[in-house]
């Protein structure tokens, strides 16, 4: 694995290139928008795409023939100082490939962390740890980053060690969990509110690398909600990259990714546990391709119409076109009179008329003319 | 009765105050004593005046208290308090402050009607407010100061009355160098105790010009960040995911004038960024004349 030449722009592109499936986290001011509608937030890289690991699906995996580039923790730290100061980024989200091990990467990611902070950097720093990375690192890293984190990548020990065969997903990955989330609570104690960011817990699933169904996946989300605090969970769609063990895999299709997305708001947002959706399961334990919380409407028939000037909050987050916000407008609001309030709320009236009932008129539909359920 | 108010927050509170007590009185604005002055000279009333808000008042916290009861609970991330509101409503270009008096009069007590959007008027009004708030956010996003000299600098154009708003902004963001937004004649400066000034201070746009000197070096660094910033853009591009609908909402046309780094990003989010590049075509002309 050995690197040729590159220009510091030719390597800024390959190292950027490598974390372009990660997505920012909507915590601070967007600066820009790519053409495919994401935000850039952060200036992404790789402090090195040459990496000892061995993932199955990785395009930078050992013994992988590809270019190879790096960029010293010095050129990092000027590139996001040049795009800082125009006023084009927020920060820097640092990952990498594992320079030997966990502890000499980290100890490299840190050096940057280190290098920035000491120039007077108050931009936001999200570094991605590797598997496996000790405590005091982590410790370290948390006094200079502002969200830091390390990636599950699938649902369980077995389905680890199948795609990520250099490491133990209970030790590298679950207990390093354990930490980043003990630490973000020392952070934020320290810290104390109005003071820097501390970033939630977060971490990734490569979503379709292995056979997982999104059942499993939306169980395991919600037991690291639970346990581990986690905010948000990332999802990649597995692509099969050319010359890895996965070549022959089929790729995971875009909306199962958007659907877990929704799932995953759901539990963030609108406290639906990870059993609710077991009614919208298909029989392998797949999400159809069709928005989760219309799914769940559909599936319990009986909750509607509801009466929107006298349901709880809860019962209103379960009407389609209802979000947190505006149950909130509407409670405030209350008496509502007619759906035209309601849209100046924020409802999505088209979504929410068949299952919302306002002072005793509802939408009519088949079953009134047949007078089932009179 | 005419009841004279300045159009800042205080003075909009103490103008709700006195309405609620009389009623029937008049509404006249102003945003200082010689612009009421002049007001009502021209009207040449003989109608009882009270002036409010034109001698600073403490104990701002207590009049919201008063005029709008408690704090409501926050309905979204992005609402703003009730006193943040109506700074942020006084901003906009097309706000009535008179308006706006008759808006918060009609709450009776309740700040949640500032932000249900029950009524048409209080829609209007909380409309005004996310513009204002998106206009000086869009600037946060995609305004590029150049760093000339030591000093950060913007040229910043907006029909609501944002520049101050960005300037502190600016200048938390980087606290470490003077910051300068220049909005037509005037010019905000942040951290200005770096150069001398005041933390932060309102002076001439042409002062802040002057301190911009050797251009040249200013195009070279600008040049080289820009260009820098094109390869780190096109490198975050996901051809299959492309979402011309979302990215061209989220970056709007409206923004793109906001500096040439936003004007190209733009123009990549509409047109999709080409891999195609004059050594493709060197290339292929070897290759036909082997």
């Amino acid at each position: 694995m050995t690197e040729q030449h590159h220009t510091l722009t030719e390597r800024m592109r390959i190292l950027a290139q490598g974390t372009k499936y990660d997505s920012c986290n909507q915590s601070a001011v967007c600066h820009a928008f790519g053409p495919d509608g994401r935000c850039i937030q952060l200036y992404k890289t790789l402090l090195t795409n040459s990496c000892a690991g061995e993932c199955a699906y990785c395009p930078n995996r050992n013994k992988r023939d590809t270019v190879r580039a790096s960029l010293t923790p010095e050129e990092i730290v000027k590139i996001t100082w040049s795009f800082y100061r125009k006023n084009a980024i927020e920060g820097l989200f640092l990952s990498s490939g594992i320079i030997g091990d966990a502890e000499n990467t980290a100890e490299k990611q840190l050096e940057v962390a280190k290098l920035l902070r000491s120039q007077g950097f108050t931009g936001y720093i999200h570094t991605r740890m590797m598997p496996g990375t000790p405590k005091y690192l982590l410790e370290e890293i948390a006094e200079h980053s502002n969200k830091f984190g390390v990636n599950a990548e699938t649902t369980s020990s077995v389905n680890y060690s199948e795609i990520c065969p250099n490491f133990d997903y209970n030790n590298d990955i679950l207990t390093r969990l354990k930490w980043t989330r003990d630490l973000i609570k020392k952070q934020r104690r320290k810290v104390g509110y109005g003071g820097r960011i501390v970033g939630a817990n977060d971490t990734q699933f490569v979503v379709g690398a292995v056979n997982e169904p999104d059942r499993e996946i939306i169980s395991t989300v919600h037991k690291f909600m639970d346990r581990y605090a986690l905010r948000r969970p990332y999802f990649m769609s597995f692509d099969p990259v050319p010359d890895t063990p996965l070549q022959n895999g089929i790729a995971s299709p875009k909306w199962r990714e958007n659907r877990l997305y929704q799932a995953s708001f759901l539990m963030k947002d609108y406290g639906i546990k990870a059993s609710d959706f077991d009614v919208i399961f298909n029989d392998d334990g797949f999400l159809a391709d069709a928005d989760p919380k219309m799914r769940l409407a559909y599936a319990h028939p009986d909750y509607f119409p509801m009466d929107i000037n006298k349901a709880a909050r809860d019962e209103l987050l379960m009407v389609p076109g209802i979000g947190p916000i505006s149950a909130n407008r509407i409670i405030q609001a209350r008496p509502i009179t007619s759906e035209q309030e309601l849209a100046r709320m924020g409802v999505v009236i088209s979504r929410a008329r068949p299952f919302i009932e306002i002072n005793g008129s509802k939408q009519t539909n088949l079953h009134s003319f047949m007078g089932v359920g009179s | 009765m005419i009841i004279a108010f300045k159009t800042d927050v205080d003075g909009v509170l103490l103008a709700c105050s006195a309405l609620k007590e009389h009623p029937d009185a008049e509404l006249v604005f102003a945003k200082d004593r010689r612009e009421l002055e002049r007001k009502l000279t021209f009207s040449g009333t003989e109608d009882e005046v009270v002036r409010l808000g034109f001698t600073p008042i403490a104990g701002t916290k207590n009049l919201i208290r008063e005029v709008l009861g408690k704090c409501p609970a926050k309905m979204s991330r992005t609402d703003t308090s009730p006193v943040q509101y109506i700074d942020l409503v006084l901003r906009h270009s097309k706000a009535n402050p008179a308006e706006l008096i008759h808006l918060i009069v009609s709450c009776n007590g309740s700040a949640e009607h500032l932000y249900t959007g029950k009524s048409k008027l209080a829609r209007r009004y909380y409309n005004y407010m996310r513009d204002v708030t998106r206009a000086w956010q869009r600037m946060c996003m995609f305004a590029r100061p150049d760093f000339v000299n030591g000093i950060q600098t913007v040229d910043i154009d907006s029909p609501h009355d944002v520049a101050d708003i960005f300037c502190r902004w600016l200048a938390k963001k980087n606290p470490d160098v003077p910051v300068a937004v220049i909005f037509g004649n005037a010019a905000w400066v942040g951290n200005g105790e770096l150069v001398g000034l005041d933390h932060f201070t309102k002076t001439a746009a042409a002062f802040v010009k002057s301190l911009r000197t050797s251009l040249s070096s200013k195009n070279k660094e600008a040049d080289e960040v820009e260009g820098l910033w094109d390869v780190f853009y096109n490198s975050q591009m996901i051809e299959s995911r492309r979402n011309r609908r979302l990215a061209s909402k989220m970056q709007p046309k409206s923004s793109a004038g906001m500096s040439k780094m936003a004007k190209a990003d733009r123009y990549k989010v509409e047109r999709g960024i080409s891999n195609c590049t004059l050594e493709m075509f060197v290339g292929d002309a070897r290759e036909v004349s082997v």
